[in-house]
């Protein structure tokens, strides 16, 4: 017999088909099996990379797309908004979900992360890159 | 003055353009021994350079489902869990150029001897795809090494694979650091790769170079037994991609390898780090395909690709003369020849301590010049009986005449062919001295003198056989004239010897 191994992706694909379009108690009861399932195959410590996964494909699906913007000041809501717009119009999203961090040490100007992508506009990484410049055209 | 400073730290500053782009990232999941599990990066390529938050670089070797294992080069301590990793878009690349000779770099090319930066002009993947069939040309010209023993019995030719190998302490390096000291006016460039060793010995080494006046064509790439197995592992990569710009100059270089047993363990840690399955002796599946890569890129190009070549001395380390074990196995079967040392011989003061009977050079003997062969020919034949009947003379008293003339014979040979080291020979001294011994000049000269004889006659002959000589050099044969020429002179060097 051959044992495949299974990772926490292949169960949170499971998980996601399994209660895909249910609710209430059939929901409650597919939930149930699938910790059953973790706990059986000694798999609950990697719940939260399960959870992650799961999160991944839920996001995919419903065309989410979570976004982490960083800044040295604070931004106002009308410029969060624009920014929003435009990523959304980007990534050809249904939704932006967004998170605001504050850093000072950025100087000025935004970093803005989304999945693996970056973009890094602060006056830091700016002042980092001219470091590299000049100690290169040394 | 400082004026002029500031006009031109404002000039750079202006010329500094600002690139506003989107990069990919990947955030470290886990780092331990070198090597770090990064999430993200999700088109990183294979062999491509990362960099990390606080400026280390490390090259993407895993690529898996969700993560991707990098083997980091440089100081792996300063690396948390969360930090930042870029990906480049760039596989791993070394900075070349004219400016490395007589320079010690360490295996990313960063200058390691306080003698300040060094400005390359170009930069080469270390790793690259070896010269196609149509660029390449046979082997044809020698590398004199300056030892005797290896010139005659085991010539090696330019764009030759030359493995030495041996147990430890007999005498591999020195071999290696005499073909370099040797290399002095011969149109060399020569590439030495420290993998894993000493750092003392690294220093040794080059002071040993320096004195000899072999910095001024040498440049020394080192991965310390102190720094991390990455390192280890893509060292001799560098090397070759230093050593492939001198020859895409149309130059020849010599690089040595020391030493690749070091090497293969330094891959085998990072393979079983990154978890990939372990083979025999525990090395992973592909290490055999780790050398051949390697040593496939020492090559000889032909006139239309620049000519150039680079051959290539990598040393193996043996455990108690097993040289059926799995590394030196591979390395033998990838090389074209090998150099083999053994212990007892070292002990026995037969140095350098090769084994002529075990080494061999697959195509050196193309190249070695006309002169030299003549005299090698009864050489090695004369070598090759004297083993046999040395171990059968041990067992019967009486011996015939022939028997008995073979093996004094032989055991002038062995003594001519012992030679100090940091004390290369010339390949035309070499030829008087191992033409006097096939012809018979030495036949009754005690086995003890022998090295006196050897060295005043090649001072005698150089001073009064002085047609020999040029002959050699320009035609690398001797004509009748020549010939005629250096019997007298041994024949009057023979009589006021004995006297």
């Amino acid at each position: 017999m051959i044992m495949v191994k299974i990772s926490p992706k292949n169960i949170a694909e499971a998980v996601y088909l399994a209660t895909e379009g249910k609710s209430g108690a059939h929901l409650e009861e597919v939930l149930k099996r699938s910790v059953k399932i973790l706990a059986d195959r000694r798999m609950l410590g990697k719940g939260d990379e399960m959870l992650q996964a799961l999160q991944k494909i839920i996001d995919k699906k419903e065309g989410i797309v979570r976004l982490k913007i960083t800044t040295a000041g604070n931004m106002s809501a009308s410029e969060r908004k624009k920014l929003e717009e435009e990523i959304k119009e980007q990534y050809k999203a249904e939704k932006v979900i967004s998170e605001y961090f504050e850093k000072e040490e950025l100087l000025g100007g935004m970093r803005v992360e989304v999945e693996d992508e970056l973009l890094d506009t602060t006056y830091r990484n700016r002042l980092e890159n001219l470091e590299k410049f000049l100690i290169q055209a040394r | 003055m400082s004026n002029h400073i500031v006009e031109n730290l404002r000039k750079e500053i202006e010329a500094f353009k600002i690139e506003e782009k989107t990069e990919k990232v990947g955030a470290v999941l886990e780092v331990f021994d070198g090597i770090a599990k990064v999430s993200g990066l999700s088109d990183v390529k294979s062999s491509e350079m990362v960099t990390f938050a606080g400026g280390q670089l490390g090259v993407a070797l895993n690529l898996e489902e969700d993560t991707v294992g990098v083997i980091i080069l440089g100081d792996f301590s300063r690396i948390k869990e969360g930090d930042v990793v870029k990906s480049t878009g760039r596989i791993l690349e070394v900075g070349v150029g004219e400016t490395l000779i007589g320079r010690v770099v360490n295996a990313s090319g960063a200058p390691i001897d306080g003698k300040g930066a060094i400005k390359t002009s170009k930069a080469y993947p270390i790793e690259r795809v070896a010269s196609g069939v149509v660029t390449r040309q046979s082997v044809s010209e020698p590398v004199a090494t300056g030892i005797k023993v290896i010139d005659s019995i085991i010539p090696v030719g330019r764009g030759q694979r030359e493995l030495i190998i041996g147990d430890r302490q007999t005498g591999k390096t020195a071999i290696a650091i005499d073909a370099i000291l040797n290399q002095r006016g011969q149109n060399m460039i020569c590439v030495y790769v420290s993998i894993g060793q000493k750092d003392s010995k690294l220093r040794k080494i080059e002071a040993r170079l320096e004195a000899g006046g072999a910095m001024a064509y040498t440049v020394i790439v080192s991965a310390g037994a102190s720094e991390p197995a990455p390192m280890s592992y893509i060292a001799p990569y560098t090397g070759v991609s230093i050593a492939e710009y001198f020859m895409d100059q149309g130059k020849d270089v010599l690089i040595i390898y020391d030493d690749l047993s070091k090497h293969a363990v330094a891959y085998r840690e990072i393979s079983l780090l990154l978890r990939r399955p372990p083979g025999r002796e525990a090395y992973p599946g592909d290490v055999f395909y780790l050398h051949s890569r390697l040593l496939e890129r020492a090559c000889r190009k032909n006139k239309e690709y620049g000519g150039g070549s680079i051959t290539a001395f990598p040393i193996i380390e043996t455990q108690a003369g097993d040289i059926s074990a799995y590394i030196p196995t591979n390395v033998i079967s990838i090389t074209d020849g090998q150099i083999f040392l053994e212990t007892d011989l070292f002990y026995k003061g037969i140095r350098p301590a090769v084994n002529v009977g075990s080494s061999v050079s697959r195509v050196g003997g193309n190249a070695q010049i006309k002169a030299m062969k003549k005299v090698a020919g009864p050489l090695k034949l004369e070598m090759a009986q004297y083993r046999e009947l040395e171990a059968f003379a041990q067992f019967g008293s009486d011996l015939d005449d022939a028997t008995k003339k073979a093996l004094e014979r032989g055991k002038r040979s062995v003594e001519l062919l012992k030679q100090l080291q940091y004390s290369p020979v010339k390949v035309e001294n070499q030829i008087v001295a191992l033409y006097a011994l096939v012809k018979g000049f030495m036949d009754d000269i005690e086995v003890a003198k022998i090295k006196d004889f050897e060295a005043g006659l090649v001072a005698y002959a150089e001073r009064n056989a002085k047609t020999f000589y040029k002959e050699i050099v320009t035609e690398k044969m001797w004509t009748d004239k020549g010939e005629a020429e250096l019997v007298k002179v041994i024949g009057d060097y023979k009589m006021s010897f004995e006297k």
